[in-house]
């Protein structure tokens, strides 16, 4: 409990830090560092995503067709509620769980492990500087640009498969998509994927430079507890934002009918 | 009177003084005086590395230790001075690795790039002369990885760090352990760069009596 406690200061103390050292971004290590981290996390994810992001939304549309029996309608519905409101910045926020979190708990749990941080307070480098804040803003940049390709590809799936099982050509079901799609949406999911990258960045980082012990033993645990964190985080942020956004924010306190 | 002010002008004359003490053994002291070169053998491996790792923190790290900087006791230092002094002296120890994901230039340049001081033309300039200086080809050895290189080149590359630090005060922690047979003492030629860079600088050998197996 109490080491629960820890944690969540330390990693709101490390997220605000990273919040007032933004403007050092410009400094060319750091930016450097940056672009690194958006590539690693953007670009080299992007390629292995598109055929699962396709699927993502064809397996939704075909299951929820079989099982509900749906028209045209509600397949759009599915499309925009589910896979993209949802489905989309979850799936994006797991990949970047796997890829990036795993990858950088475990990078600076080594370089803390190793002595890489001392030697980087030696060098008079801030490691805020140079190791939390370009990976906390990187992969949060990252996190928003894989969203936004999931559902990209999730919907064009769906609206592509969709014909195949019901009575709907394409055309018509993306017109009721873009009917139906408000900037509400886009606004929600990019926010949202904002959040969870830089939730899941932070965490990652506290998780690898403070890991339970100095030795390479401390590795394994350090990512196994970083993965955990950062699922659990994703999944608590999408459960709150959903209901901010949707219940009080649009439709006002949410109250049981008695 | 006179003789508290011959202690200090004795203190002002050295860039370093460390001194330790303990229940049942002898007094360690090292002094180190400005713009001489010392050297310093322990007793033991655990000693030097208390001796490297107050240096490096410039700080005393157990009650028995006094640590002077440049004539400034390091007692009692508020973080900002301590900080101050800590740049001003540039430790080669095994224990200070190079980052592993940058290659050997971005290693040496990374604290004059995030600093913005000194321009990264004159690191650039330093590095390759350095290098070249110490037999070591500067293209290969700058696009290398820390993994790829052997031991004697990160020796080179760390020690090309300090160098491009500019450190008023110079410790090089046993430089030559490790290195073969026919391998020319690093430690002189490490002296004869840092020297040739800072005449007026003061420079620190420092090493340890084999522990017994």
């Amino acid at each position: 409990m109490l080491r629960s406690l820890l944690e969540i200061e330390g990693g709101v103390r490390l997220s605000l830090n990273v919040a007032l050292r933004a403007g050092r971004l410009a400094r060319p290590p750091i930016f450097d560092s940056f672009l690194r981290q958006v590539y690693f996390t953007g670009v080299m994810a992007s390629t292995g995503l598109l055929l699962r992001a396709t699927a993502l939304g064809v397996l939704v549309i075909a299951i929820v067709m079989d099982v509900l029996n749906a028209d045209a309608d509600l397949a759009v519905k599915l499309l925009l509620w589910a896979v993209f409101r949802e489905i989309g910045p979850l799936a994006a926020g797991m990949v970047v769980i796997l890829r990036s979190g795993s990858a950088i708990a475990a990078e600076m749990a080594v370089m803390r492990v190793s002595g890489e941080t001392d030697a980087l307070r030696h060098l008079d480098v801030n490691i805020y500087d140079y190791l939390v804040l370009p990976r906390v803003l990187g992969v949060t940049v990252a996190t928003a640009a894989i969203t936004f390709y999931i559902q990209f590809l999730a919907v064009l799936g769906g609206l592509a498969f969709a014909p195949l099982v019901i009575d709907a050509t394409f055309t018509e079901l993306l017109g009721g998509f873009t009917s139906l799609f408000s900037p509400v949406d886009l606004f929600y999911s990019v926010v949202k994927s904002l959040l969870f990258g830089f939730s899941i960045a932070a965490c990652c980082c506290y998780q690898g430079l403070n890991p339970p012990e100095l030795s390479q033993n401390a590795v394994p645990k350090v990512v196994t507890r970083a993965v955990t964190q950062s699922a659990l985080l994703v999944v608590f942020i999408n459960a709150v934002f959903a209901y901010i956004v949707y219940g009080i924010l649009f439709f006002g306190l949410v109250k049981a009918k008695v | 009177m006179i003789r508290a002010r011959a202690a200090d002008e004795v203190r002002d004359a050295l860039a370093l003084l460390y001194c330790r003490r303990e229940n049942g053994s002898a007094e360690l002291r090292v002094a180190v005086p400005r713009g001489g070169v010392a050297r310093a053998r322990m007793p033991d491996r655990e000693t030097k590395s208390r001796f490297v790792s107050a240096v490096l923190e410039a700080q005393p790290s157990d009650p028995g230790e006094e640590l002077e900087l440049f004539g400034e006791s390091t007692a009692n230092l508020d973080a900002r001075d301590r900080r101050r002094l800590r740049r001003r002296v540039g430790v080669l120890t095994p224990g200070l690795r190079l980052i592993s994901n940058l290659n050997g230039w971005e290693n040496i340049s990374l604290a004059a790039a995030y600093h913005g001081s000194p321009p990264l033309e004159r690191v650039e300039a330093l590095a390759r002369d350095t290098l070249r200086d110490l037999g070591a080809d500067p293209r290969a050895l700058l696009a290398r990885l820390p993994d790829e290189l052997g031991s004697l080149e990160r020796k080179l590359v760390a020690f090309t760090r300090l160098l491009a630090s500019d450190p008023d005060l110079a410790v090089l922690d046993a430089v030559d352990e490790g290195l073969r047979a026919g391998e020319v003492s690093l430690s002189r030629r490490f002296e004869a760069q840092y020297r040739s860079r800072r005449p007026d600088g003061s420079l620190l050998h420092v090493d340890a009596e084999r522990d017994p197996a």
